[in-house]
């Protein structure tokens, strides 16, 4: 038996179904990516409505951070889980409830979403949640919206059940093993997953969805808004972790070796369970409300949460080059040419994880307090994060769908060579669009803004000009997409592939250093849960009592503000009067 | 546990690096002072800006010698005072200037473009800031954070006067006639409040039916002085005039007030 497939038909079934949800997000949301940046560079007039674009970047956002990359990495778990534990899933009816459970999510949230492109609908009337991955209030969005996204939680956190539940059976069976190591990966990012999700669950749920289904008439805006932080930043290591679990399986696997250490993987894994969620403050530095002694907490533990990642780089390059060694390289840098690059999946993995280390450094940037000031929700954040989530996590999942899609399908990937460019394609649309977003917001130039070219001033560039920059970035974007077209050609082009001749074998191989290098300490999950929880209530419960005490469990006053409002009267009041009323 | 010799050198350096950069920002707030946004102030409501103590007063507040305060509220999609239709915010150069800023709907922010001066403005929080501008010079202000389908629309201004030339003045009251008989002098007395905290020169122009007099006023710190116009109504018909009244302190905000008088029997309506 050598194929995933082989081994496991049923599951390898829901895999691919995943996927094939996470492919259609990321064909969607690359293309409202690629709208935005002919827009708000100025190259096209892309909206002659420019509040249109508040709905591209609404859908550009959930549909590649939470839809993409959670349908992906969800059929990357039930992969690790299964091969690892060598078992099927303990139920597939059960593991189907949790696929139709984040389906529905998906499809409500998405709707609710998509339906902002037209302005009335007949019988329902003005849908519509134009309030970007964030939603913060008072901004409203469509019940539908708020709804989708907790039934899609909900959805996760069986998914997640699912796998705790094999590895129990597992256990009984095999009660003197240590926890295998893909099967661990996956259970300590679902534990930091549950603590993380709380606040997003008590957000959407006893404030948002009730609010905006006129329960409640007014929410506390600097409540929700912490609430969703506290899940915002660990959401962003429920997109890494996967991808850190590819560096740490697939690549040296890829590069011809293996793993350099398991305990240290363990290690890495553990850290971002207990610090992932205590950080989440972090993104407001710049808040109103919250002291300075409670944001300097979330710095320190920000800070700290470097340190997994660090190991993690070393690691990756150390295991790499064992894998070029095998392979016949030498000298101190000879043995990179000895790697496969050749290879989609690896060269893929290992350009992320060359850009991963560039937005590291950013993200140090941003994490400090006082330089933040500086740089807060100008351009250069998400010229950060499209290194971090849009690089790293991105192109990892899209280089090693290339290594699973034959282990899926039982099919032989469809054009190398086309894969290759794929990849390399990425890398540099990202250096181009990244960059210039980078400098961008150095000038002071704002995220998130339709036509951010001011009548009262300009920004003013020391190197090259605001035009260059702009040009850099629609020319970046524009390779990106080309980029993901590229990708879904193979993918397509693989699904309909007739051959399948030489595929390798699923099998990882066992690391340097295995796991009877590793205390056991490190497979005892309920005592980094425990640590976890701690952390967040040491981090969380101060900042959060006094918020409540000084505004109010639903906040001082203040009414909503649904995004649904006509944007034809809008027009209709500027136009007559000169200016908006108030 | 195994861990390799280079990976335990690797772990020290990144402990050393993490150590370095926590140091670098503790010694930025204690070292050099650089004080975060925090909850200093108490909340407020936001459907009753109008009836609060500091922002029923927008604008900018002498508070004392070098210091001032300046009051603004954030809407949907501009900000008070600091955009259209309201004035820029006015400062003086080299002083301590603090800015308290709210918003009456949803979050926006207040970045001040090529300044580190940057805040998130939350409904029901006030985000304060304390500044100090060395040069007389102008800068753009923009909202950063998404507020709603005009988001992109909201900007504003601040102007930075070199201190000499910074000027706070009122017209908190004026006592004119709102009717005298023809032949008759109409006394229009305007009452001028200097709300610096020194005393300021200004002029005071009047206008009343296409004529205009002019008046060099010198007004101690934090008090007001009467100036008072006289028209003549002989040589005018029975009939209704306007008149107004500007302070010309080279302020971009305006300063004025009018009136109007009738001459004659008032007609019945």
């Amino acid at each position: 038996m050598s194929t995933y497939v082989e081994r496991f038909p049923a599951e390898a079934k829901v895999i691919r179904s995943a996927f094939y949800v996470s492919f259609v997000s990321l064909a969607i949301g690359a293309l409202m990516g690629l709208l935005q940046t002919l827009h708000r560079t100025g190259m096209f007039e892309v909206f002659s409505e420019p509040g249109t674009y508040y709905t591209v970047l609404t859908t550009h956002g959930v549909f590649l951070v939470i839809a993409f990359t959670i349908w992906f990495l969800v059929g990357v778990f039930v992969w690790a889980v299964t091969t690892s534990l060598d078992r099927g899933v303990e139920s597939l009816r059960f593991t189907w409830s949790w696929y139709g459970l984040m389906s529905l999510g998906t499809a409500l949230a998405g709707i609710a979403i998509l339906a902002g492109f037209v302005d009335d609908w007949p019988i329902v009337g003005d849908v519509s949640a134009d309030v970007l991955f964030t939603f913060y209030a008072p901004l409203q969005a469509h019940p539908m919206f708020y709804l989708g996204l907790a039934i899609f939680i909900v959805g996760t956190w069986v998914a997640g059940v699912d796998w705790f539940r094999s590895w129990w059976v597992w256990k009984q069976e095999n009660p003197d093993e240590r926890i295998p190591l893909p099967t661990f990966m996956v259970l300590t990012t679902m534990l930091m997953w549950y603590i993380a999700t709380l606040g997003v669950a008590v957000a959407v749920l006893a404030f948002l969805l009730p609010w905006s289904l006129g329960l409640l008439e007014t929410v506390n805006p600097l409540l929700t808004r912490t609430l969703f932080w506290f899940f915002g930043h660990p959401v962003v290591y429920f997109w890494l972790m996967p991808a850190y679990m590819m560096w740490y399986l697939l690549l040296p696997k890829i590069s011809g070796g293996r793993l350099f250490s398991d305990p240290l993987a363990r290690v890495v894994f553990i850290l971002f369970l207990i610090l992932s969620v205590p950080t989440g403050i972090h993104h407001q530095y710049l808040d109103p409300g919250i002291s300075e002694g409670f944001k300097f907490i979330a710095m320190t533990n920000t800070m700290f949460l470097l340190l997994p990642s660090l190991l993690t780089a070393f690691t990756v390059v150390a295991s790499m080059e064992h894998g070029a060694r095998q392979r016949g390289g030498e000298g101190h840098f000879g043995w990179l040419k000895a790697l496969p690059w050749g290879n989609p999946a690896f060269t893929g993995m290992a350009l992320a994880g060359l850009m991963f280390a560039a937005g590291g450094f950013s993200g140090m940037i941003n994490a400090g307090m006082n330089i933040n000031y500086l740089v807060h929700n100008s351009f250069w954040v998400p010229g950060h994060f499209h290194l971090t989530v849009g690089t790293a996590v991105a192109l990892t999942f899209m280089a090693s769908t290339y290594w699973f899609l034959p282990q899926l399908t039982g099919r032989k990937l469809f054009s190398r060579p086309l894969a290759l460019v794929q990849v390399v394609l990425w890398f540099v649309g990202m250096t181009f669009m990244s960059n210039a977003m980078h400098r961008a917001g150095l000038l002071g130039i704002p995220r998130r803004t339709a036509e951010p070219w001011y009548d009262g001033f300009e920004f003013e560039a020391g190197v090259g000009s605001v035009g260059e920059l702009n040009a850099q970035i629609a020319l970046g974007g524009t390779l990106l997409t080309l980029s993901v077209a590229i990708f879904l050609v193979v993918v397509i082009g693989t699904a309909l592939n007739g051959k399948s001749s030489e595929i390798e074998t699923s099998v990882i191989p066992e690391p340097l250093s295995g796991p009877e290098d590793s205390p056991l300490v490190l497979d005892n999950l309920k005592l980094w849960t425990v640590i976890a929880v701690v952390l967040v209530v040491l981090a969380y419960t101060l900042p959060l009592a006094s918020i409540i005490d000084r505004g109010g469990l639903l906040g001082p006053g203040g009414r909503a503000f649904p995004m649904s409002l006509d944007s034809l009267v809008v027009l209709a009041q500027l136009a007559t009067e000169g200016a908006l009323p108030r | 546990m195994n861990v390799h010799q280079y990976e335990r050198y690797w772990l020290i350096a990144a402990l050393v690096l993490i150590v370095a950069i926590i140091a670098t920002v503790t010694y930025g707030a204690v070292g050099i002072g650089i004080a975060m946004i925090d909850d200093s102030e108490e909340t407020v409501d936001p459907d009753a800006l109008g009836e609060h103590e500091r922002f029923s007063e927008t604008g900018t507040h002498q508070v004392g010698e070098n210091e001032y305060e300046v009051n603004v509220i954030a809407w949907q999609f501009s900000y008070e005072p600091g955009g259209s239709p309201d004035p820029p915010i006015e400062v003086p150069a080299g002083s301590e200037v603090t800015f308290y800023v709210t918003s009456e709907d949803v979050i926006h922010s207040f970045s001040v473009v090529g300044t580190n001066v940057n805040t998130m403005v939350i409904p029901g929080e006030v985000a304060t800031m304390t500044v100090e501008f060395d040069e007389a010079t102008e800068y753009g202000l923009l909202c950063n954070e998404y507020c709603g389908e005009l988001h992109h629309d909201m900007e504003g201004e601040i102007i930075v006067h070199p201190e000499e030339e910074f000027d706070l003045f009122e017209i908190p009251a004026v006592d004119a006639p709102e009717q005298v008989d023809a032949g008759e002098e109409a006394e229009i007395t305007v009452t001028l409040a200097n709300e610096r905290h020194q005393e300021r020169s200004t002029t005071l122009a009047f206008e009343f039916d296409g004529d205009e007099q002019r008046e060099d006023v010198t007004v101690d710190g934090e008090s007001t002085e009467e100036v008072t116009f006289t028209v003549d109504t002989t040589d005018l018909e029975d009939d209704d005039y306007s008149w107004s009244v500007t302070v010309e302190d080279g302020m971009e905000r305006t300063v004025d007030e009018s009136g109007q008088l009738t001459v004659g029997e008032p007609e019945e309506d």
